[in-house]
């Protein structure tokens, strides 16, 4: 693997992945899952959680290890990382954080598949050291959380007229958000959202579009 | 070739390493999470009793687990009935097998403690090594009879069966008459949303107070679900209020969840014939209990 040295500071790749490559609104990565999952807020901090913890720590260990990695089996041992921290975490939440593990277990297995984050290594922990890789794997993993966050809110407000479970309407006003079909729905209004405040930032600091 | 003895090489040292990784850390946690897991269904099976904060458990309540297998020898099929027995104020284990017309076949002592028997693992070589060689033994589920200074006041049943997606395992219990006292949904995979409801107040609480002939002919309505019902469903009311409107309903039909029918009937289907056939087994053995005199500790 070939290493480049273009260190950047961690606030600017925290707020990539939040803002500018998003990997929901903007890299429209890992979408399946995540709309299957974010019926409500809860559920898309957990699996935001989840997400965020499994990327750090494979970001950090795929930067470590990135020079023992042959270029042929990159994509094999970044699945078997992934797989080895979703398995890790999941047994220590389990042992001991078993209230947190109740609400999130779920989610954790989910993640060996998720795209974002084999994505990361592939374009950014095999590239970067330990340190740019784990405030690049933070700012994807909360960019991730707030995605998902955003989408539950919305689509349990609308579906289930709640609000972290708590009945804000007291009626359901749109039941179709509750579908996972709702989710692909909502992250559309939303990408067309961010795209928006794209354009208009751009034009206010006079960027070529 | 030295490239691809390089990538193997270097993939069955990722491997190893992962490997590693997964084992250390799985010893180390093995441990925490039996005890954690077995902690939870403890306050769960306490829950479904009525025992909480604010109702201590009485000392005098004691859990009495009975697992049932399918035994499999040539030419026949039993079920066994891994059942506590008392002897000389001590709690061990015998295995009471049944022929399927429910006759006693069989009566072994099983060499198992208390702590022993929740294992799957030790239980399952306990039973081996007492029905000898040439025989096989499947686990079917396990039941826990309630007792209150000796006298049977509950019944806690394990069980799983087909949801609209995936299995639903729930726990539920059921008073000395077979009244249902609670249900549990412990694990599910229905639609978030949808389905994944079953596992809300005023959806499973809807089961409570139900007798055994009552639940057997509920059915599922496609219905709004009443207000004052679903606030006394969910506890919103004060306990009086809570128990008259839950004596209304209690004959009623189970009300559906908004959008997701067939897990609602799913549900409602897997109780039906989870306590319909608990009640059969259950006659079954006592009767086969009285008959033997085998001193059980329930």
């Amino acid at each position: 693997m070939t290493t480049s040295s273009n260190t950047k500071p961690p606030w600017e790749l925290l707020s990539r992945g939040i803002l500018s490559e998003n990997p929901i609104f903007r890299l429209a990565l890992s979408m399946c899952p995540a709309v299957g999952i974010s019926t409500t807020v809860m559920n898309g901090l957990m699996l935001g959680v989840a997400v965020l913890l499994v990327q750090v720590f494979s970001s950090v260990t795929i930067s470590l290890f990135k020079n023992q990695i042959h270029p042929r089996i990159r994509i094999p041992t970044y699945t078997l990382t992934i797989a080895t921290w979703v398995t890790v975490i999941d047994l220590v939440m389990a042992a001991y954080l078993p209230g947190a593990y109740a609400k999130m277990g779920i989610f954790i297995k989910l993640i060996v598949a998720f795209a974002i984050i084999t994505m990361r290594l592939e374009m950014f922990a095999c590239k970067e050291n330990a340190t740019d890789s784990f405030w690049d794997g933070v700012g994807m993993g909360l960019g991730f959380m707030v995605g998902m966050v955003v989408i539950g809110f919305v689509r349990e407000l609308l579906g289930s007229g709640a609000i972290l479970g708590y009945d804000v309407l007291g009626f359901k006003p749109l039941l179709f958000f509750i579908l996972p079909s709702a989710g692909f729905f909502v992250v559309g209004l939303m990408m067309a959202f961010f795209n928006w405040v794209e354009l208009v930032y751009k034009r206010r600091k006079g960027i070529q579009l | 070739m030295k490239d691809i003895l390089n990538i193997v090489f270097r993939l069955t040292a990722s491997c190893l390493m992962a490997a590693v990784v997964m084992g250390a850390t799985f010893i180390f946690t093995d441990k925490a999470k039996k005890h954690n897991e077995h902690a939870r269904e403890e306050r769960t099976m306490y829950r479904l009793l009525g025992y909480g904060e604010g109702k201590p458990v009485p000392s005098t309540l004691a859990l009495h687990q009975i697992y049932r297998y399918v035994i499999t020898e040539p030419g026949r099929q039993l079920i066994g009935y891994l059942v506590p027995t008392t002897n000389a104020g001590k709690i061990g284990y015998t295995l009471v097998s049944l022929d399927l017309e429910g006759k006693m076949a069989d009566r072994k002592t099983v060499a198992l403690d208390v702590e022993q028997s929740r294992e799957k693992e030790a239980r399952d070589k306990a039973i081996l090594a007492v029905i000898g060689p040439g025989k096989e033994i499947r686990f079917a589920d396990h039941t826990i009879v309630v007792t209150d200074n000796g006298k049977r006041v509950a019944y806690l049943l394990g069980g799983k069966f087909p949801g609209f997606k995936t299995f639903i395992n729930v726990m539920l219990a059921l008073d000395q008459q077979y009244t249902t006292l609670g249900l549990e949904v412990l694990e599910n995979e229905e639609d978030p949303g949808l389905g994944a409801e079953i596992e809300k107040d005023y959806f499973k609480n809807q089961f409570k107070g139900r007798t055994v002939d009552v639940l057997k002919g509920l059915q599922v309505v496609k219905e709004p679900l009443p207000d004052q019902y679903r606030q006394a469903l969910e506890g919103r009311l004060a306990d009086a209020d809570v128990f008259r409107i839950m004596e209304q309903f209690k004959d009623k039909n189970i009300y559906a969840l908004t959008g997701a029918t067939i897990s609602s009937r799913m549900l409602t289907d897997g109780l039906k014939g989870m306590v319909g056939k608990f009640v059969y087994r259950l006659d079954i053995l006592d009767r086969v209990l009285k008959e033997q005199k085998i001193a059980v500790s329930f």
